[in-house]
């Protein structure tokens, strides 16, 4: 057992120190018909080579972003982690440290948790925000709750077009409160402001994505003039990288701004772990869910951090609590500070126009192909929709046999988009996949469309 | 301009003010395509008219920094973090490892089942060794921490007595409970009914049997308790809750003095959640991110978070694993995609490095250590409870106070000496509260070591008491001004 270092000596004199004669009388308060029992069936013991030899078949049984040209996103995105990225992530002095309970021994954490804040603020144009949540998706549906707990109205207004798992997950934390939800529906792949007044009157909150689950721009100035009128708190999903270029969320009025921070130095990782973050108006901070970091100084004059507000939070007041959270992503939100850090002012906006001309001359280069539509219209940021003359199935399916992951198949999420893909470009990708995908395209569905 | 926190004196400057226009510290690939126009393909007035103002440093300046920031922290690679109820164990080297095999990493959530077997197989067959250890019949590793497996386990049980015709309006829990089981379950639509722990810091079974009736949907407890000790009476305990049509809640944040010993599921529990940063060995990472995998008896596999890993070992469909949506009782999703997978590859690669008799192993020792650190502390704090603890146990500062110094003081001073503090002020039911978790991974030694300083602090407690109120001198910083960070808030730089 590698990792418990008491011998069988040590045990006995310990035994002997305590006062009892076996380990068995330790669990004395255990009733013994519960103990006796248990012989448990478990794979292992492994040594060190024969556990590597395991988990690299395993890995070896997936296929990676590395091993095909893949044009998967819809919330997770495939973009180069720098090394000091994972460097900085990989420091035990980080990685190995509990939440920061005793500050003066915890200033690493403390203060790079700090910086995060400030560098959301500064993208999100907002006052304040917190430590990170689970990801993009439960940090919506606790700014919800935030914004039901200030209106003190019992309804949410949801756009259709945000992603399907956030919505889900929205729903999940509300589905035991007496909250009415009221997807709202859209026209031309946004939401349909027309539609929106019937909904406003006891509305708590509106929660639109921007850029939303089809990468089009959201008519968030308008949703924000109509929120206004109706004392509706407006909240708006952003994607972090889009407020490279993008005007924030503090611009079109938005009570509280939350996204998924994945692409700010996570790998894909199979969905997991990924990054919430969540950031308010200042008038708003002592409403809201999960840690705070504040700055502060010690006895001798000195600036240091500590958790503030904590009376907000669940170890102090319990049932009453803003929030259930309590373990965050506090690492991941590290890895976000650390990327921002180093891609910098400069090389942040930088990477923003890449993707955002990558996307684009990937949705002139596949809309080129016959039998190939651009979906929607509208301006739209990392990804996009194109129609297919055949079920996106096929070509998902035909693409994959050489090496191609054309998109995600929308009619997965959205009824009546069987044959569309939603196609997500990062700066990984070469003019050269994205040509390979156009022909690869063409091959498949010409000529004569259906073979 | 006064403020100290802006201008005074600083151990280490913000990222903020180390930044110097123009540098960077990444760079990009040559853009290989026209670049775009922005005002023309996102609209001019969707643009923001500056950009963001992050921060500019080079490579080594960045490196630096956060090295620096880094060395000011206490972490369990260093020393003994006997953080109770928080499992501070070690992190094998190897986890990590293979966590970060880019066959893992690469893996994009919306691949097809077929072309990432390996990252399902992993998902379910870590769900059937975590109920196989806890004596559940289905797990799901979708929840990312502790609180998120309680919300989904709540619900589940909300789910479940709705189906029996009523979903019921409140939620017992012991005083001793952590602070995340009433939030959760206020979340899910309970009320909390707190009942008082008997004089030996057990449930009192005549104050459960009072408190239970045809509204109680659940009762949600910690075993082994927060003070340490094992719910001895739980048979008991379970026939009440089951006689009146509730549930039986596990928060599993104890689990680690069970491994191989008792099986929650055995014991008449229903429902509970794990945290596999606890357990299961995977680091805590400053706050997280952790794992709060789900188990639960088949009278809640329907409500299971959706999607459920399964197996299918005649590969009807040409393959061997993939996950079931179909599921329209499920109580819906509690995170965007699966969870926290590569927090999950490290859990299911420490089992296997463990095995049946390693588990056994690792709850033997975390509980010969705490009842040996117990034994040797007594003579110096008050022990509130005494008696053989399982794999904590709580001491109080209350002869400390009356010397002057409070828990707090004693939690500052071992910084000074180079350890890290117990839980302080917790469980509630405990005054000027110590609360300590050595786990299976300490030596005798370390433990030795241990022993000694809270002697020492003891001592000085006694003799020179401003030596620990005034503590902590040793670290980075000196002790911090709470208050002031609450009442002038300066929560993110350059805003106030």
């Amino acid at each position: 057992m590698p990792y418990v270092p008491n011998t069988d000596r040590d045990r006995e004199e310990m035994l002997r120190e305590i006062g009892v004669g076996s380990v068995e009388e330790l669990f004395a308060a255990v009733p013994k018909g519960l103990r006796e029992s248990v012989e448990l069936d478990v794979p292992g013991p492994l040594s060190e080579a024969e556990l590597v030899r395991h988990m690299k078949r395993l890995a070896s049984m997936n296929r990676t972003t590395d091993d095909v040209v893949s044009f998967l996103g819809g919330g997770v995105y495939d973009h180069t982690v720098p090394a000091v990225v994972r460097y900085v992530m990989g420091m035990p002095q980080f990685y190995t440290a509990y939440t920061p309970y005793q500050a003066e021994a915890s200033q690493g954490t403390l203060q790079s948790i700090y910086e995060f804040q400030s560098l959301i603020c500064r993208l999100t144009g907002l006052g304040v925000a917190n430590a990170s949540m689970y990801d993009g998706a439960s940090a919506a549906a606790e700014a919800c709750l935030m914004a039901l707990a200030i209106t003190r109205r019992n309804k949410i207004l949801v756009a259709g077009t945000a992603g399907p798992s956030l919505r889900a997950v929205v729903a999940t934390y509300l589905e035991a409160s007496d909250i009415e939800i009221v997807e709202l529906p859209e026209t031309c792949g946004v939401t349909d402001v027309s539609a929106v007044d019937a909904h406003l009157e006891g509305a708590a909150v509106l929660l639109v994505q921007h850029p939303n689950f089809f990468g089009l721009l959201e008519p968030v100035d308008e949703l924000s003039v109509k929120c206004a009128d109706a004392g509706v708190l407006l909240v708006a999903s952003v994607d972090p990288l889009s407020l490279a270029v993008l005007k924030p969320p503090s611009d079109y009025g938005a009570a509280i701004a939350v996204g998924e921070g994945q692409s700010l130095g996570s790998p894909v990782g199979y969905g997991g772990p990924l990054l919430g973050f969540m950031a308010a108006d200042k008038k708003y901070l002592r409403r809201m869910p999960g840690r705070i970091i504040g700055a502060t100084t010690d006895t001798m004059g000195r600036r240091g951090f500590v958790m503030t507000l904590q009376t907000r939070e669940q170890h102090i007041r319990r049932a009453k609590a803003t929030s259930n959270i309590c373990t965050n992503e506090g690492l991941v939100a590290l890895g976000a500070a650390v990327h921002l850090s180093l891609l910098g002012k400069n090389g942040f906006r930088e990477l923003a126009l890449q993707v955002t001309s990558k996307a684009h001359y990937a949705a002139l280069a596949l809309s080129a192909v016959a039998g190939v539509d651009l979906r929607f219209e509208g301006p739209f940021f990392r990804e996009f929709v194109i129609d297919l003359s055949v079920p996106a199935r096929r070509v998902k399916e035909e693409l994959g046999r050489v090496g191609i992951w054309p998109g995600i198949s929308c009619g997965c999420y959205y009824d009546g988009m069987e044959n569309s893909l939603l196609v997500s470009v990062t700066e990984r990708h070469t003019r050269e996949d994205i040509d390979s995908l156009a022909s690869g395209l063409e091959a498949v569905i010409s000529p004569g469309g259906s073979s | 301009m006064s403020d100290p926190r802006k201008n005074g004196q600083t151990v280490e400057p913000t990222v903020f003010e180390l930044s110097h226009p123009g540098r960077s510290g990444y760079r990009l690939p040559a853009l290989d395509v026209p670049p775009a126009d922005l005002a023309e393909v996102l609209g001019a007035s969707n643009l923001r008219s500056t950009p963001p103002e992050l921060p500019e440093l080079s490579e080594p300046e960045v490196v630096r920094h956060f090295t620096r920031l880094a060395e000011m922290n206490f972490h369990v690679d260093r020393a003994m973090y006997p953080l109770g109820s928080c499992t501070m164990k070690y992190n094998p080297r190897i986890n990590e490892e293979m966590a970060g095999l880019p066959g893992f990493t690469g893996v994009h959530p919306e691949t097809t089942a077929a072309e990432c077997q390996g990252a399902i197989s992993l998902i379910y067959n870590l769900g059937r060794m975590l109920a196989e250890i806890s004596g559940m019949d289905h797990v799901s590793i979708q929840p990312p921490a502790g609180a998120s497996g309680e919300l989904a386990g709540m619900l589940m049980v909300r789910a479940y007595q709705a189906d029996q015709g009523n979903p019921r309006s409140k939620v017992i829990v012991p005083d001793t409970a952590h602070g995340t089981n009433p939030a959760s379950l206020t979340l899910a639509g309970y009320e909390a009914v707190e009942i008082p722990s008997g004089p030996d810091g057990r449930i009192d079974v005549q104050v459960l049997a009072a408190a239970v009736d045809e509204e109680t949907a659940a009762f949600m407890i910690t075993n082994p308790n927060t003070l340490g000790v094992f719910e001895s009476r739980i048979a008991d305990i379970a026939e009440i809750v089951h006689g009146v049509g509730g549930l039986l809640y596990l928060d599993g944040a104890n689990l680690n003095a069970s491994l191989g010993v008792v099986r929650p599921g055995d014991a008449g529990f229903d429902v509970m959640h794990f945290n596999l940063h606890k357990t299961f060995a995977t680091p805590h990472g400053g706050g997280g991110p952790g794992s709060g995998p789900v188990g639960v008896k088949s009278l809640l596999a329907d409500y299971l978070p959706c999607p459920v890993a399964r197996r299918d070992e005649r590969k009807a469909l040409g393959f061997e694993y993939d996950f079931d949506y179909d599921r329209p009782k499920s109580i819906g999703k509690v995170h965007a995609v699966y969870g926290n997978f590569l927090v999950a590859v490290k859990a299911y690669a420490y089992i296997l490095t463990l095995g049946p008799q390693g588990l056994r192993r690792v709850a033997e020792n975390a509980v010969l250590n705490a009842n040996y650190l117990q034994k040797k502390l007594e003579p110096f704090f008050e022990l509130p409870f005494p008696g053989l603890c399982q794999h904590e146990f709580v001491l109080s500062a209350s002869r400390q106070k009356e010397q002057g110094v409070r828990a707090l003081d004693v939690a500052k001073r071992l910084l000074d000496y180079g350890l890290h503090s117990p839980t302080v002020y917790f469980p509630l039911v405990v005054k000027e509260a110590l609360m300590i978790e050595p786990t299976e991974t300490e030596s005798r030694a370390s433990l030795d070591r241990f022993v000694d300083v809270m002697k020492a602090i003891a001592e000085e407690s006694a003799s020179s008491p401003e030596l620990v109120t005034g503590a902590p001198t040793g670290t980075p910083v000196s002790r911090l001004d709470e208050s002031l960070a609450a009442k002038e808030l300066d929560v993110a730089w350059g805003k106030t």
